[in-house]
């Protein structure tokens, strides 16, 4: 009995767990031509070592599981199929559940990026004119924001003559494209100008916000109308 | 196991006069002497051997959720590519409607409906209608972005003087319905007309995309705005 679960434990669970291990690897990496090579090496040697433990017990009728004068080799084997599986589940772990994690969190990121930037780029106030653009130039890649700060100040120019005020606010917004280190964000705004003795005026303009990754931050890289 | 072999001799004795202590006693040696094997084996090989087999099945039972928890969320992914290409399949037909085409847009447009949109259909696309029955027959339409709809904020929700009601079509989920997201279409339609410059119909549209039996169908339909 004791010796039936040794040979199951030792000599076949634990070589088809390392099998399927690297296997596993070979399935989260999505088999790259390094890991073929790796993993079909890997594998040769765990099944020569499986032919030639059972060539042992058909000779000598004991196997690396039921040898009770090879303790060390069990414990080399358990080892390394330890090994296997520990480096498939990380692998799984950085592969698979932290990027996933990455992707949840930066689409949140990013659409929170985009509509803070969309809405401080539309706002402006007569009498506080640096208030926003302020808040917009924060969020944006470094090597842009002098460039749109020039733009804003140009284009605010007329509503500060008129003593207009806009106001701008986001109705909707979402993910239109998003990778490791770029994402796409469209993004609905409702603008209202009011002008003083004039009635508000409301347009919804949609702008697409292009954010580049710049270590752990999202940066604005470029806005432009979507039409 | 150093108690079992102290109790050993006790339960010997007492199974003279009780015949119960026989069966406890029968595997008792059996157990003693695996025991004594295993203490010489376990000891400390064995041991490592065994936590080392814990770790793995530990390993396993992990590598199961990662993969799991990996399926969903993959799955998740597969499923609103899916929303989105229905939102805007339909709003193709949406936007590219003219007067030439309008009565067989229309069937394809309430064909892909669910719930209330499906039942008050007519109500809901009229200003759309009206919009489209302005263009020209030669038109054409564009989508400009698609993007499932993460922010909202429904700025009208305070009453703002006496504005006209907005052309909402209120939503519950629709029956048979498992759930249902938004996605924002910004679209633009040009029609050239003969002899006059083109004219140019922008969508800001929010469609809501319900999963009935695994079918996205769009379940309501909104102007941003």
């Amino acid at each position: 009995m004791r010796n039936i679960w040794r040979l199951f434990a030792f000599d076949i669970a634990a070589p088809l767990a390392a099998i399927a291990a690297l296997l596993a690897i070979g399935v989260v990496l999505g088999w790259p031509l390094w890991w073929v090579s790796v993993c079909s090496v890997l594998i040769l040697l765990i099944v020569e070592g499986v032919g030639v433990n059972f060539w042992l017990l058909r000779r000598d009728s004991v196997t690396v599981g039921t040898d009770d004068d090879a303790p060390g080799l069990r414990l080399a084997v358990v080892l390394l199929c330890t090994a296997a599986l520990t480096a498939a589940v990380l692998t799984g772990y950085t592969h698979w559940t932290r990027s996933d994690r990455d992707f949840t969190d930066d689409s949140r990121k990013v659409v929170q990026v985009a509509t803070g930037m969309a809405e401080a780029m539309a706002s402006f106030t007569p009498n506080s004119p640096d208030n926003s653009i302020d808040r917009a130039t924060a969020m944006i890649v470094p090597e842009h924001a002098a460039s749109f700060k020039e733009q804003y100040t140009k284009s605010s120019a007329e509503l500060a003559q008129h003593n207009v005020t806009a106001q701008a606010a986001t109705l909707s917004a979402g993910v239109e494209a998003l990778g490791p280190s770029a994402a796409v964000v469209a993004v609905v705004l409702r603008v209202t100008q009011t002008a003083p003795a004039q009635q508000p005026s409301r347009v919804a303009p949609a702008l697409r916000v292009t954010l580049t990754k710049r270590g752990s931050d999202w940066l604005v890289a470029e806005v432009l109308p979507i039409r | 196991m150093s108690d079992g072999e102290q109790t050993e001799p006790e339960s010997r004795e007492g199974s003279d006069e009780d015949p119960d202590q026989d069966t406890d006693e029968a595997p008792g040696p059996d157990e003693d002497e695996s025991a004594s094997t295993d203490d010489a084996v376990l000891s400390n090989y064995g041991i490592a051997s065994a936590a080392l087999g814990l770790l793995s099945v530990a390993a396993v039972v992990l590598a199961a959720v990662i993969w799991s928890a990996h399926r969903n969320a993959s799955d998740e992914r597969a499923y609103l590519t899916r929303v989105m290409q229905t939102a805007a399949g339909w709003t193709g037909v949406l936007i590219n409607m003219n007067s030439g085409n309008i009565d067989a847009s229309l069937q394809r447009l309430h064909d892909g409906t669910v719930g209330e949109l499906n039942t008050d259909f007519d109500a809901a696309m009229q200003p759309y209608k009206q919009v489209v029955e302005k263009l020209q027959s030669k038109s054409a339409g564009r989508i400009d972005a698609v993007a499932i709809e993460t922010v909202h904020h429904d700025l009208d929700t305070a009453p703002v003087g006496s504005r006209p009601p907005r052309e909402v079509v209120t939503t519950k989920l629709p029956p048979f319905a498992s759930r249902s997201d938004s996605v924002m279409l910004i679209a633009t339609s040009v029609s050239e007309n003969a002899g006059a410059k083109p004219q140019t119909v922008h969508w800001n549209l929010r469609l809501d995309v319900s999963d009935v039996d695994g079918k996205p169908m769009i379940s309501g339909l909104e102007s941003i705005r």
